[in-house]
């Protein structure tokens, strides 16, 4: 049973306006959070991600890619982990690109997930 | 349409070389020129693109001779093998090639029958259009990816049934060591690995058949789920048989078990939240005649579909790696024993209960 308490920032956790969505956005969400998915609105995928976060206590910001600033959030990501834009969704944990949904899948089967959670500061205990 | 009842056949997959060069008896020259004619001749008329298996003579090397000439050194037991082996290639060519020539002629018919249905439409005899669902599955008729995912599937449920035969006369000669246990795991593991991996072509080609379950027996569909079995399932079934446990065992697979059924549920939950979506984008502004954007619109959106099989089968296949790490190669090979049998039941099933005598009104 997991009695975790989610790390929590100064920043809301709730998604950012798609209007405001630039390329330091994009690196300050993924700077300041211990969990950040990028993710298409309404991406079934995504939905698959954050209820296995959320079974381990974790609720991450969700940062939400549509038509118009898909090209740039790519740009920006590919930047940031200095190699080609990971596909949707993607969960970055503490900086860094940890990978998509088979990754968390996989971790979560390995039991892998929850000690890396933890190093990224998204548990405590 | 691949309902088989032999268990004999395997393909020649496994040998990793082309059977019939061993099978055809004596060949003379291994480019392909001189060679009795056993059963050459259906194997040039198969359409090359729907030949799955490196069925082309003409890359014979020296290899294939030189492994035939050692067989008279090996163990009988793995003679009677090969030989097995290659009766069962030669088998199954013959039905592929059967299978194939059924397929054409089906195919020309349904040309047939869309000309006559496009007169007809013509004459004003039938408002309908060809192109309608209709209640059996055309999948397989049109849709050569699929056909060859049958095809294919069929084959793997043969292999299967023989892999599990030698397995079990493995498991119960008191003289078979570890060691070669663990190959049969190994190859156990390979052999589901191989059916992921179709399945994942297929699914491209087709994702709707593939979660129809069509190309499977009835009793495994009574059981299915986002295009295949429930991992949690999988435990359910092999835990009882894997017994003695130690505790570190038991606490390992509690474990498992736990998070197969977070992900499963996880996944059970997107899918039903991708139900929702498609669902609204098709029944968006309903009245107005026009369907193309709210279809097309729709279609986009199954993209995710396709996902969501390899996903299912991604977690399907780390729990199979799962459960075999924590157990020791004895309790593995009887597991993997276990799990097939169970498959080959739901398929006898499926055959019992379709030739169940009808009670008469």
């Amino acid at each position: 049973m997991q009695q975790a308490i989610p790390y929590r920032n100064r920043a809301p956790t709730s998604s950012p306006p798609a209007f405001a969505l630039d390329g330091r956005s994009v690196r300050e969400q993924v700077a300041e959070k211990a969990v950040v998915v990028f993710a298409r609105r309404g991406c079934c995928m995504c939905h698959v991600m954050k209820l296995l976060l959320h079974g381990h206590g974790v609720y991450p910001s969700i940062f939400h890619v549509d038509d118009h600033n898909e090209a740039e959030v790519n740009e920006e990501l590919s930047k940031i982990i200095g190699a080609a834009a990971p596909q949707l969704p993607a969960v970055f944990l503490a900086g860094e690109l940890f990978g998509g949904i088979e990754k968390i899948m996989g971790a979560h089967i390995s039991g892998e997930l929850v000690p890396r959670l933890r190093e990224a500061r998204a548990l405590w205990l | 349409m691949m309902n088989s009842t032999s268990t004999h056949f395997v393909p020649s997959r496994r040998m990793g070389i082309y059977e019939p060069i061993h099978q055809m008896g004596m060949w003379v020259d291994f480019k392909g020129n001189d060679c009795l004619d056993a059963s050459p001749p259906m194997i040039l008329e198969v359409d090359p693109k729907l030949d799955n298996q490196s069925e082309d003579t003409s890359h014979g090397t020296v290899g294939p001779s030189h492994k035939y000439d050692q067989e008279a050194s090996k163990p009988p037991k793995v003679l009677r093998r090969l030989a097995q082996n290659r009766e069962a290639a030669r088998k199954s060519r013959l039905r592929k090639k059967a299978y194939v020539q059924q397929l054409e002629s089906s195919k020309l018919r349904l040309i047939q029958l869309e000309q006559e249905l496009g007169r007809a439409r013509q004459q004003g005899l039938y408002a309908g259009s060809a192109l309608d669902a209709s209640p059996l599955d055309y999948a397989g008729c049109t849709n050569p990816g699929i056909a060859t995912f049958e095809l294919e599937y069929g084959q793997w449920v043969e292999e299967q049934d023989r892999d599990l035969s030698d397995l079990r006369d493995a498991l119960h000669s008191s003289e078979t060591r570890d060691s070669e246990l663990q190959k049969f795991v190994d190859d156990g593991l390979r052999h589901y690995f191989e059916l992921f991996r179709m399945k994942a072509i297929a699914a491209k080609t087709d994702v709707f058949y593939l979660m129809s379950g069509m190309w499977k027996t009835s009793a495994e569909r009574f059981f299915f789920w986002i295009g295949g079995f429930r991992p949690s399932e999988l435990l359910k079934v092999l835990l009882p048989h894997l017994e003695p446990l130690s505790e570190q065992q038991c606490l390992d697979l509690g474990n498992l078990a736990q998070s197969c059924q977070q992900a499963e549920d996880a996944l059970s939950q997107g899918m039903e939240q991708l139900h929702l979506i498609v669902g609204e984008a098709v029944a968006k502004q309903l009245g107005e005649g026009n369907y193309l954007p709210m279809v097309g619109a729709a279609i986009e959106k199954l993209d995710d579909l396709v996902r969501f099989v390899g996903q299912a089968d991604h977690l399907r296949q780390e729990i199979l790696q799962h459960i075999l790490r924590i157990l020791t190669t004895r309790q593995a090979a009887r597991g993997l024993l276990a799990l097939g049998e169970y498959f080959q039941r739901l398929r006898a099933l499926s055959l019992l209960w379709s030739s169940r005598p009808r009670e008469s009104s």
